[in-house]
Formats: structure tokens, C-alpha cells, sequence
């Protein structure tokens, strides 16, 4: 069949006053995300510490019917905020964020700059931040479901389970606690990932560059502080930064003697520097001075 | 008026770009010609809002270029000259994903892109996942998103390049059958000069980021006249004389003079000027000068 007799009809409907113009790319994001063979194997299992802590706060309202388990002398699952902040602050979850951002964002820009399709985006009604917005949320999407669900779920499921109001008078700020970690450490992931999206065009380079810089930072810390002896060190760690921070937001005490602001100076300078850096190299045309 | 620039200036760093560039157009297919370098991309780059001029001003469908580039983009199809597409995705989604984008309702850009793909040719492989496409069939997708949100004009930035013949046909036939036949204004931007002749009935011939030449086809073509001449006898002293008078030479290599004249010459010299070198004039024709021939007079180059 030619191209001629196929015809071709103008559109009469309406175009939206979009609110959210951002959010088909959103939807998109995830959509593709969720088609990776190993992410579905991998995303189910990363809410599996969810589901252990989540038993761990029924266990803990049912101390009696699980005592013959342990010794009495053992001080047995004390739902705290030391609690929240083990699931949501120590290397494991931080471990597994790093694993889900991999799969969720290491290719939303870097596979746009291989394909040319910043153009595409830029030729439709999306502003820059639109853009960004439509990237980003995708990242939060995911992180959230590792962080701010499962701490808003084990507060209200602690309530549930205990059947009274008691825990959450004890300790009020605690939700606030939650959310503002887990915006806090979704936003630094998010700029993180895509600050480096944004440097290649090669997603598994940006793979190697997200799981590279967090271990080697790490890694680098140790070994300045084994030869300094200096806590100062922990600075160029990204986990220990994160883990300074979250000790903070939890009211625990912190994991390194040093002051948790320059920790959040540290990430905040880092975001800043992102955000600069995606500025740059996002946009519907590559220009070459 | 669909396109109305002012004076537009732009550089990249030292290297000017455009240089004062104004054009007033209106319907129909426009052709968009000049050699490498000549600013026909970054001309289409502002006139979406890729980049802000550095000077100048300009209305895109009646909305400013600088203030409005939302709306100009709701209304106005691009199809890049790169090769682009999002990866992982098949036809029908990415139409529709870019459908979506231009602010078409979900459903309403998922009909439409089922559409616009039967359209282009691309029913049968809708479902395939786009990196699995041809040149050609990449091509002809990045003609389905450039229509699915249904604009009022369209700008495509070489829209044959690495076709086949028979693919550059059939888009090309595409083309035409958009411009004439579907109310969309369309501008070319090519450096395939019977793509433009074929396609366009008005062309605008950049050089140097100056409009070297624009018009419609058909009247340029008048204003030159160009004749067909073969001589017997010593020619270089004529020839001499012809280039003397302001016309511009040209042998092929059948040993015919092209010979430009300036406007309101008259053909009697040719007579005199053989006359009086005593040469014979043994074939003297009107001839019609073509797009090739408007182009390299207007970027200078024989």
C-alpha cells in the first residue's frame, strides 16, 4: 500500500493544560524499569529487610508468646527510634539504594544523549526543570518505596499492633523523622545518579561510576583513617556522610565524632555541583564552541 | 504570517552563526538550502527555542520565539536530522510517549499514533522495538512524532539523508502530500537541491549566516537568464567580453557556454560581440537555470 492512499486526518481534539507535564516521562521511566529481567528478581527482594523489621515490630508486641526463644538477660527488640534508624541508615539499606538506583537511573540520561532523544523531549511544551522533575521522580519513586513507605508503615503498624497511642507520644517527631531522611537521602541519590547519567553515554560506565565513587570513597576513607587516624576522612566517605546525617535526623548519637553539619555540607556541596553539571549538559541541542 | 524573523544574530563563541537573518513566510512547502555551516540548523534551533538569539526578534505561528517557545513547540513538528529515538520503547509507544509530551491526552495520543504510523508506512512493524528499525524506518518514525500532536507546521531538518532511492521517494512524496493536501505548512531544510525543487514551491538560500536568496522557485528561475551557446572560432576573447558585460561563464564538457546574463541584458550582444570577433555562433538557446544553478550563484561558487 503507497503512502497516498492511507490518507491522513487532523486531530480535533484538545491539547491538556498539563499540570504535572513531567509525568508521562515519570511513567515511562518506571514502566521501563520494571521490563529489566533481573530487577524484578532484585526490586522484590530489596523490600525483603522491610518485611523482616516489619515482624520484628510485631514480634516486639508479642514479646510473651516469642520469650521462650531467647535468654531473659537479652534486651530483645525495643521499637525506637535507634530501630528506624537501623533499617533506614545502616550499609545494608544504603547497599540495596545503591543496587535499585543502578537499575532505576543509570540510564535516564546517559541513554538520551546515545540516542539523540534530548531533542525530541526539548522539540515538545517541557521546560528544563520538567525534564528534571520527570527523571528525578522516577529515582523517588523507587527509593521511597525502600525508605519513606516501609518507616511510615512500621509507625503506623507499631500503633496497630500495640493497639494504643503510646509510641507515638513517646517520640512525636518521629514521622517527621522518617520523611525528611528519606526526601533527604532520595534527593542526594537522585542528583548523585543523575549527575552521572549525565556524564556518559554509555549506561554501564555510569553503572561503574555510581557503584565506583560510593565504594572507593568509602574505601578511601578507611584507608586514610588506618594511616591518619583522623575522623575528619569520613568527609569523602558518601555512606559515612549519609550515615552522619541520618544519625542526626534519628536523634542517635553519631557514627563519627565529628560534627554532622559538615556532613551535610559535604552532600549538599556535592547536589550543588550536580545541579550545575545537569544544567550544562541538558539541553535539546548539543553545542560545540 | 507563520514565520516571521528579524534580524536575527547568533554566535557560537567568535564564530558567527547568523548574522541579521530576516524572513517573512507564509504557506506552503519552504525550502531551507545552503552549504555546510551556512546556519540552517541553528536558524531552526531558535526559531523552536533551542537556543535564544542574540539578537533580533521573531514570531513562530504568531507566538514570540523568545517568550512563547511552549506554545510554539505544542504547534510546530520537528523532525531532527540525527538519528533519535528512546530506546526500549516500540513505535506505537514512543509516538504516543511523545504524543503525551506534547500535552495530547493518554489515550487520545495512543489512537493518534496507531494513526500517524499507518500513515508513514509503519503498520506492520508498530510493535517492534524501534532500535530493531532500519535507517529508512527510523526515519520515517521521527516523521510520525514530528505529526502526531497534529501541528500546524512542520520543520524537517534533511529529511532524505541515507535514504535509498525508492525511500527517499516515498517521503518525499510523503512530504508533498503533507504540504499540498493536509493544511501543514512544512519547511525543509536540505542540502539535497531536487529534494527542495521536488517539494518546495519557495526556498530561502542561506550562506555565511546571510539570506543569500529567497523566493518562489519558478520566479527566481525567471529573473536569471540563462542561455546555451556553442561557438566555432577563438572564444576567449568573446567569452572575455561576455564576463566584461556582468554574465558569468560556465563550460561543460561538451564544449556548451552557460552563460548567466545580468538582469535586462540584451541578447543582441551576444551578436555584436561574435560579430566583431568574427566568431561563428552555431547553437544559441534560451535555456531555463535550475535550483543547482540559483544555489551556487547565490553562495558564490561555480
Amino acid at each position: 500500500m503507497t503512502i497516498k492512499e492511507k490518507g491522513y486526518t487532523h486531530w480535533d481534539g484538545e491539547f491538556l493544560d498539563k499540570k504535572l507535564p513531567w509525568w508521562p516521562i515519570t511513567r515511562y521511566g518506571i514502566k521501563l524499569t520494571f521490563r529489566k529481567k533481573f530487577f524484578k528478581l532484585i526490586f522484590p527482594m530489596s523490600l525483603l529487610p522491610a518485611v523482616v523489621f516489619l515482624a520484628g515490630i510485631y514480634v516486639s508486641e508479642r514479646l510473651e508468646d516469642f520469650k521462650f526463644m531467647f535468654r531473659e538477660s537479652v534486651p530483645f527488640l525495643q521499637i525506637n527510634p535507634a530501630y528506624f534508624k537501623t533499617y533506614l541508615v545502616d550499609n545494608f539499606m544504603l547497599n540495596i539504594m545503591i543496587i535499585i538506583v543502578i537499575f532505576c537511573g543509570a540510564g535516564l540520561i546517559s541513554d538520551d544523549l546515545k540516542h539523540n532523544s534530548l531533542q525530541l523531549y526539548f522539540a515538545r511544551p517541557l521546560k528544563k526543570r520538567d525534564y528534571f522533575f520527570g527523571k528525578t521522580a522516577v529515582i523517588v519513586f523507587f527509593l521511597f518505596i525502600l525508605t519513606l513507605v516501609p518507616g511510615l508503615v512500621f509507625i503506623i503498624m507499631k500503633l496497630v499492633f500495640a493497639g494504643s497511642f503510646k509510641f507515638f507520644l513517646s517520640y512525636p517527631w518521629l514521622p517527621l523523622a522518617v520523611i525528611g531522611y528519606s526526601i533527604f537521602v532520595t534527593a542526594f541519590f537522585s542528583f548523585y545518579v543523575l549527575f552521572l547519567s549525565s556524564l556518559s553515554k554509555n549506561r554501564r560506565y555510569v553503572v561503574i561510576l555510581i557503584f565506583g565513587i560510593y565504594l572507593f570513597s568509602d574505601i578511601f576513607w578507611a584507608v586514610f583513617y588506618e594511616y591518619f587516624h583522623n575522623h575528619y576522612f569520613s568527609l569523602i566517605s558518601l555512606r559515612a556522610n549519609i550515615q552522619q546525617v541520618g544519625a542526626f535526623i534519628f536523634s542517635q548519637k553519631t557514627p563519627y565524632p565529628i560534627p554532622w553539619f559538615y556532613s551535610l555540607l559535604v552532600l549538599t556541596a556535592i547536589c550543588v555541583l550536580a545541579g550545575l553539571v545537569l544544567k550544562k549538559k541538558v539541553r535539546g541541542v548539543e553545542i560545540v564552541k | 504570517m507563520s514565520i516571521e524573523v528579524k534580524d536575527i544574530h547568533f554566535s557560537y563563541g567568535k564564530i558567527k552563526a547568523l548574522d541579521g537573518v530576516s524572513l517573512d513566510l507564509s504557506q506552503g512547502a519552504i525550502g531551507l538550502l545552503g552549504p555546510n555551516g551556512a546556519g540552517k540548523s541553528t536558524l531552526i534551533r531558535i526559531m523552536l527555542g533551542f537556543l535564544s538569539p542574540d539578537g533580533g526578534e521573531g514570531r513562530i505561528l504568531d507566538y514570540d520565539i523568545k517568550s512563547q517557545q511552549a506554545e510554539i513547540r505544542r504547534y510546530v513538528g520537528y523532525m531532527p536530522e540525527d538519528d533519535c529515538f528512546i530506546p526500549e520503547l516500540d513505535a506505537v509507544s514512543f509516538t504516543s510517549y511523545l504524543g503525551e509530551l506534547s500535552g495530547m491526552p493518554r489515550q487520545e495520543a495512543m489512537k493518534r499514533a496507531h494513526e500517524v504510523l499507518y500513515y508513514v508506512g509503519l503498520e506492520e512493524s508498530r510493535y517492534r522495538k524501534v532500535e530493531t528499525y532500519s535507517a529508512g524506518m527510523k526515519l520515517r518514525l521521527k516523521l510520525a512524532q514530528s505529526l502526531v500532536h497534529d501541528p500546524k507546521l512542520i520543520f524537517l531538518d534533511e529529511p532524505t539523508s541515507g535514504l535509498d532511492p525508492q525511500g527517499r521517494t516515498e517521503i518525499l512524496e510523503l512530504i508533498i502530500d503533507i504540504s499540498s493536501k493536509k493544511d501543514i505548512q512544512v519547511l525543509i531544510s536540505s542540502h539535497i537541491l531536487p529534494d527542495i525543487e521536488m517539494t518546495c514551491s519557495y526556498v530561502v538560500i542561506l550562506n555565511k549566516g546571510i539570506v543569500a536568496s529567497e523566493g518562489e522557485i519558478s520566479k527566481l528561475k525567471e529573473i536569471r537568464d540563462l542561455y546555451e551557446i556553442k561557438v566555432m572560432g577563438e572564444a576567449q576573447v568573446f567569452l572575455r567580453k561576455l564576463k566584461d558585460l556582468k554574465c558569468r561563464v560556465e563550460e561543460t564538457e561538451d564544449g556548451i557556454l552557460k552563460v548567466y546574463t545580468p538582469p535586462n541584458y540584451n541578447r543582441q550582444e551576444f551578436f555584436r560581440i561574435a560579430a566583431e570577433e568574427k566568431i561563428q555562433l552555431r547553437h544559441f538557446v534560451r535555456s531555463q537555470s535550475s535550483l543547482e544553478d540559483l544555489f551556487a550563484e547565490a553562495v558564490g561558487v561555480d
